[in-house]
């Protein structure tokens, strides 16, 4: 919508003001830089309000925000498609000891890809990527991969709904939350980086999955490393 | 009566040394419905005095009427030699006289020759007929052609020997010379077609694989027979008379010596082969009742009293058939010439199979084993008495099919580890084809052809049926036309309209060749190879598969988007959310590269390498350009190719599928008219990618790479390319002044006129715009006194002239006009800008 109708949106907005609601921070996502750039172009006078996003509140995993390298998105795979450029990504942060956060794909209003290719616009049902999706992903691409950025038992926390009374957090290896149940959408992933600090481990023991083993592979793999 | 039963069939096949699975091919008209009649008369099917007239395989009505084969038909009878001595010559070692004959019948009819492709594809042999009048005609070359193609070896017979005696008046050196020029065009055509894993195929009468003959008379005979009676007489080897008795052998009565030289004598074969039947001819013919009993004698051929007393033609029928039987000759050439499938299936297994040459699979189809894994490859669809179902006709390659077996039905677009177009369905009941009739039996072996009951609502048109989980595919059959007639169809009364849908769906099923689909306006199309055929199509529709009165609308010809340029710049288009750049040019594919890819020659499923270098040599590619085609298209095999020439850019694999997802998409609807694309080559020159995937997925790229390859097209000087047919006219020289200006009118050329030796006949050979061709027969016959005889074959795409198609006041602008309006599409076509995105 916001793609492919920017034209329409921004069509009288020399004239009457137009607002334009966005899920999290209007720039968390690239998608939105466009529609400011043609409003520029179109010297139309713009202001921007920014908002609460997971790239910010993931904070509330206890993780330092100073700590995070560069963000990825998983996508849902297909059969034929398994793009696994984020995995080149996550060697990067992991080679800093940085936390990488997995931002995951939502598919609303959107057809099919073989209605796509005809042409029509039959729209699927929306879907969102559970995190037990993302961490099977993870772990498949590993198995291609085989550099140890994301085995199973590597620890990552996910958390769903995060800012709402619902919200979740759930701490694990990758192969405990492969299997975690979080509960409905929106969730997001966090792939712990090596660079850790005490406070974080004492904060996500209580979210664990399994607080034993959880604090075994933490002081094994993760403590002053 | 029928001289065998189903249990002797059955068990004959198991003995695949013993089977002949063969087709009969040939040109419309040159008599091959009429000769398998003799052979059906030999297996007591049906009397000896309707054999010729029958047409026992034109089983649906309006082929007796129209007195022309439609649908293939298959028949499976049981023969033997006459002569117990001959099985010592037989190539296999077999131990038994008896012999099991799966026989298909094909049509003759260029627009049914999807119909002999699906034939070809079970059999392992086939009958070519050739007139002795007409000689080798365009069909009698397409067909020996495909079935070279598909590594099926071919026996000649050249029929109609009768009409060249009674109606010609030919004396014997001009008929030995009008063979002579039909057995050297056909192996004019095999030559051309040299396959080395078939070795040479060529026919010669010396070596046994020609026979000549009358299938109306019902007699025919092969140089071996008559080498056979004479090796007695002159006590000399029979094979060395077989060669003495064809070509330049004179024999001289006198001194009783053999010469090469013609001052000698006679010609052996006119002297010894032609003069028993010229004097048959002549005696029976004159009504000299007394030379008839007296040659009747010397041949010892007996007649009952009551054929004492006919006259004429009845009479020479009944004397011929008895001197020389048809189904002798026929027979002993296919049993000894024709391979079993036990021979055959050794060097057609890679061309058949799509998998490794040696898993198990392809090792058992190779073998012909009956206990190997279940390869059954089912050709077409024949509709039951029951409305609606249909037996699926095909053959058993490999293992052994039987009632209750659990198969693998594995559509064209199966993929081994996939779901897709995949159903594992029990077989109900397996069943002998005969003809008018089906015969249940309990279970088939390899290297024999059946019926089954049961899978027809898991396959579409064709398939492979097996019980292995690892095999592949066996080749999609490849056929030489294409629908490119057609016409909408709709319902008189509204309410009938689910009828219609279920009739188009049958009728897509019972044809191999038909195509059947709604366009974007929502009509019904019907797209068939010729007028003929879409006829028949459309009768069988409104009478049997939809049962309801139709409308159909004028014949429309499918025509194909082409560009005659380079891009004069490299468009570039963005992705919706503008993160993605795709950057290409168009260019024009050259007319050798997009006809070997029509022919299969190079496909997309060739090693990338191989291809490479096919192209690189034989038509002056680039190596490194020819391995980067991503694809081919529309539907994956069309004549267009995507082809990557980015260089150094990250993740492009991860997009590919997307682009060519959109390259299948933009190929199958062309931006000007919505016709598919030919013969478009289109570089993917650079590429910009958003770093993160999620952003570069299928639906930012497929709509991209579609907006990008037409923006490359209309900026490549697009074109239209209209399909265009090889007339062949046969007509007698005084009625050619009317064909020139028919063809004229038309915007048809002659370019090849040629006299049939020895007749008054003229062979006229024209290119002809489909687009022009309907009612072209009744226009050329009106103009003619009904003398010229014309056969339309498919030939190639022609660029229609007269103006750019973006120029509405041009011809092909106005054919692009019209064509939008009939799709429902807005008439202007959209500017480049639509899809062109400034940087």
């Amino acid at each position: 919508m916001v793609e492919s109708s920017s034209d329409e949106i921004l069509a009288d907005a020399d004239k009457v003001d137009v607002a334009f609601l966005v899920v999290g921070d209007p720039f968390g996502a690239t998608t939105h830089t466009d529609l400011l750039l043609r409003a520029r172009s179109l010297s139309i006078p713009h202001a921007t309000v920014p908002n609460a996003s997971i790239l910010t509140s993931i904070g509330c995993t206890g993780l330092q925000l100073y700590n995070f390298g560069q963000t990825v998105s998983m996508v849902f795979f297909t059969d034929s498609w398994r793009p696994s450029s984020f995995y080149d990504r996550l060697l990067e942060n992991c080679s800093l000891g940085l936390h990488t956060l997995i931002l995951l794909d939502i598919k609303v209003r959107e057809p099919s890809l073989e209605n796509l290719a005809r042409g029509r616009m039959v729209y699927e049902p929306p879907r969102f990527m559970s995190v037990a999706q993302c961490a099977q992903q993870m772990l498949e691409v590993e198995e291609e991969r085989g550099e140890g950025v994301c085995g199973r038992e590597r620890l990552a926390v996910g958390v769903a709904r995060v800012g709402s009374e619902g919200q979740k957090i759930v701490a694990g290896t990758l192969k405990q939350l492969a299997e975690a149940d979080l509960g409905p959408p929106l969730h997001s992933l966090v792939l712990l980086g090596k660079r850790t600090h005490d406070l974080e481990r004492e904060f996500l023991a209580d979210f664990a999955v399994e607080r034993e083993g959880f604090e075994g592979i933490w002081r094994k793999d993760y403590e002053g490393r | 009566m029928v001289n065998f039963t189903v249990e002797e069939i059955r068990a004959l096949m198991d003995k695949a040394a013993n089977i002949r699975n063969m087709s009969v091919i040939a040109h419309v008209d040159h008599g091959k419905s009429t000769l398998t009649d003799s052979l059906v008369q030999r297996a007591g099917i049906i009397s000896a005095a309707k054999a010729g007239d029958a047409r026992f395989t034109d089983t649906r009505p309006d082929e007796q009427e129209r007195g022309v084969t439609i649908k293939s038909t298959a028949i499976s009878l049981y023969g033997k030699l006459t002569d117990e001595e001959d099985l010592k010559d037989v190539p296999v070692k077999v131990d038994k006289n008896d012999f099991l004959i799966n026989l298909i019948d094909s049509p003759g009819h260029v627009d049914f020759s999807s119909e002999v492709t699906a034939a070809l594809r079970v059999t392992d042999g086939a009958l070519v007929v050739v007139d002795t009048i007409e000689g080798v005609c365009v069909q009698t070359e397409t067909v020996l052609r495909q079935a070279l193609g598909e590594r099926i070896k071919p026996v000649l017979i050249i029929n109609k020997v009768d009409r060249a005696l009674l109606e010609l008046q030919l004396s014997k050196e001009d008929l030995y010379q009008n063979f002579c020029r039909a057995i050297e065009s056909v192996n004019v055509v095999i030559a051309t077609y040299f396959d080395k894993a078939l070795g040479d195929v060529q026919v010669y009468p010396d070596k046994g694989t020609i026979a000549f003959g009358s299938g109306l008379h019902g007699w025919a005979f092969t140089v071996r027979q008559f080498a056979n009676r004479y090796a007695k007489k002159f006590g000399v080897d029979k094979n060395k008379m077989m060669e003495r008795l064809w070509g330049d052998n004179y024999f001289n009565p006198k001194t009783k010596k053999w010469t090469k030289n013609a001052d000698a004598g006679e010609r052996a074969f006119n002297q010894f082969i032609l003069d028993p039947i010229f004097k048959i001819f002549a005696s029976v013919m004159n009504f000299k009742k007394d030379d008839t009993t007296k040659i009747l004698e010397k041949l010892e051929i007996k007649l009952t009293n009551e054929e004492k007393e006919l006259e004429g033609k009845q009479l020479l029928k009944v004397v011929m058939r008895k001197f020389l039987p048809a189904a002798d000759a026929l027979l002993e050439m296919m049993i000894l010439h024709l391979p079993s499938p036990i021979q055959a299936q050794k060097y057609r297994m890679e061309t058949l199979y799509e998998g490794p040459p040696d898993d198990e699979n392809a090792i058992a189809i190779r073998d012909c084993d009956p206990k190997g894994p279940l390869m059954l490859y089912v050709s077409k669809m024949v509709p039951t008495s029951d409305k609606g179902r249909f037996y699926a006709f095909g053959r058993v390659f490999a293992g052994t099919v039987r009632s209750g077996l659990k198969v693998r039905i594995q559509g064209p677009n199966y993929t081994p580890g996939k779901k897709e177009d995949l159903f594992v369905k029990a077989v109900q009941r397996t069943i002998l084809m005969m003809g008018r009739y089906v015969e249940p039996i309990e279970d088939v072996p390899a290297g024999n052809i059946l019926g089954l009951v049961g899978v027809d609502q898991f396959l579409l048109k064709s398939g492979t049926l097996t019980t292995n989980e690892t095999a592949h595919n066996l080749k999609v059959m490849k056929f030489s036309v294409s629908p490119v007639v057609q016409r909408s169809v709709e319902v008189k009364n509204a309410n009938d309209l689910p009828k219609l849908v279920e009739g188009l769906k049958r009728l897509s099923k019972s044809d191999p060749c038909v195509l059947t689909f709604i366009n974007e306006s929502g009509e019904h199309i019907v797209a068939g190879a010729g007028e003929l055929h879409l006829e028949i199509c459309l009768k069988d529709l409104e009478e049997d598969h939809a049962g309801v009165p139709l409308r159909v609308s004028d014949p429309v010809v499918q025509y194909r988007e082409s560009v005659s340029a380079k891009s004069s710049i490299t468009a570039l288009s963005k992705s919706p959310n503008k993160h993605n750049r795709l950057y290409v040019i168009a260019e024009p594919l050259s007319e050798e590269v997009s006809k070997e890819i029509e022919a299969g020659k190079i496909g997309p499923r060739d090693d990338f390498k191989a291809r490479a270098r096919v192209l690189a040599d034989e038509h002056g590619w680039d190596v490194t350009d020819a391995r980067k085609i991503w694809a081919f298209g529309p539907d994956t095999t069309g004549a267009n190719l995507v082809v990557d020439q980015t260089k150094a850019v990250q993740y492009l694999n991860e997009i590919k599928d997307s682009v060519v997802s959109g390259f299948q998409w933009a190929t199958k609807e062309g931006p000007v008219a919505e016709e598919p694309m030919r013969s478009i080559r289109f570089n993917i020159m650079d590429v910009t990618l958003h770093a993160d995937a999620i952003h570069r997925g299928g639906g930012q790229i497929i709509p991209t790479a579609r907006r990008v390859l037409y923006a490359a097209t209309l900026l490549a000087d697009p074109c239209l390319l209209e399909p265009v047919y090889l007339v062949e006219i046969q007509v007698p020289e005084q009625a050619m002044g009317g064909i020139y200006g028919v063809l004229t009118r038309r915007r048809g050329h002659v370019f090849e006129e040629a006299q049939r030796p020895g007749t008054p006949l003229f062979n006229i050979k024209a290119y002809l715009p489909v687009n022009e061709s309907f009612g072209f027969t009744a226009d050329l016959r009106s103009n003619t006194a009904g003398q010229a005889f014309p056969q339309s074959v498919f030939d190639h795409w022609q660029q229609l002239s007269g103006g750019s198609p973006l120029d509405k006041t041009s011809k092909p602008g106005q054919i692009v006009e019209e064509m939008r309006k009939r799709k429902g599409i807005k008439p202007e076509v959209p500017g480049v800008e639509n899809y062109y995105d400034k940087l």
